[in-house]
């Protein structure tokens, strides 16, 4: 998995290549927690390049969420491919974390919100 | 006519992938079993695999799993094997979502997907090992 971070203006775009499993995911937490305290607590995963995802994927997207939130930003995810949609589908996990077809749709639900 | 691949890893982590690509592998060169198939087996294996790492082989020495692979007419059969904790995989309840998002637990949703994503589980465990039969059907 590589983890590839790009900011435009106060949105941040973290860049998920690879697979998330029990393996890869304490990196991308700790990545997604680090950059948050930074000071970046709004943050779009673009899901685009990711081939695979457990639950173990989940549980960093859920600590992801609520890191976030805590800070007060949002975690939004944006192009999963659809084999790890459904996997978010199944776990109900769409009710959780905000989830959208692309990355551009995504910055412009937190720029919508920034601007009501 | 049934072919089969097979391979043992150590339980560790860093061997995930690796059981996930054979499953791929298998099933390569056969049309029947499409993307989404391949991708249920690979989840399946690989939550299964997690689970047998993380908490079979707790507080024992480092051991081993082994994978097989079967591919069957119309089915797909995983056999894996290890000398572990025996664990009996239970079907658990799909995921409370109503929670708060603060007291939400986000453990046990490895196993709802192994009991989502295949169609029949089988388990034994004996002297000689613990063996997960997971059975997709295509």
């Amino acid at each position: 998995m590589e983890i590839t971070i790009t900011t435009t203006g106060v949105i941040d775009q973290i860049i998920i290549t690879g697979s998330i499993d029990a393996l890869t995911a304490p990196q991308l937490i700790n990545t997604i927690n680090a950059h948050i305290h930074d000071g970046h607590p709004n943050v779009i995963a673009d899901f685009s390049k990711v081939e695979f995802m457990s639950s173990a994927g989940l549980r960093a997207i859920l600590a992801s969420v609520k890191e976030a939130r805590a800070n007060g930003g949002d975690f939004r995810l944006a192009a999963p491919q659809p084999n790890v949609e459904k996997v978010l589908k199944m776990s109900g996990f769409h009710n959780i974390v905000k989830v959208f077809t692309n990355v551009d749709d995504a910055l412009a639900s937190f720029e919508s919100q920034n601007n009501g | 006519m049934a072919h089969t691949h097979q391979i043992s890893l150590s339980a560790e982590l860093e061997s995930l992938p690796l059981f996930r690509d054979l499953v791929k592998t298998a099933c390569q060169n056969m049309p029947e079993i499409n993307e989404q198939i391949v991708y249920d087996i690979q989840l399946a294996v690989d939550e299964v695999c997690t689970n047998i790492i993380t908490h079979g082989y707790e507080k024992m020495d480092p051991g081993s799993i082994i994978m097989e692979v079967e591919i069957e007419p119309h089915q797909v059969i995983v056999s894996i094997t290890d000398f572990g904790h025996p664990f009996e995989p239970v079907e658990p309840p799909p995921p409370n979502l109503n929670n708060e998002l603060d007291n939400l637990k986000s453990g046990g949703l490895g196993l709802f997907f192994v009991f989502m994503s295949v169609d029949d589980i089988e388990y034994q465990s004996s002297e000689t090992g613990n063996i997960t039969k997971l059975i997709k059907k295509y």
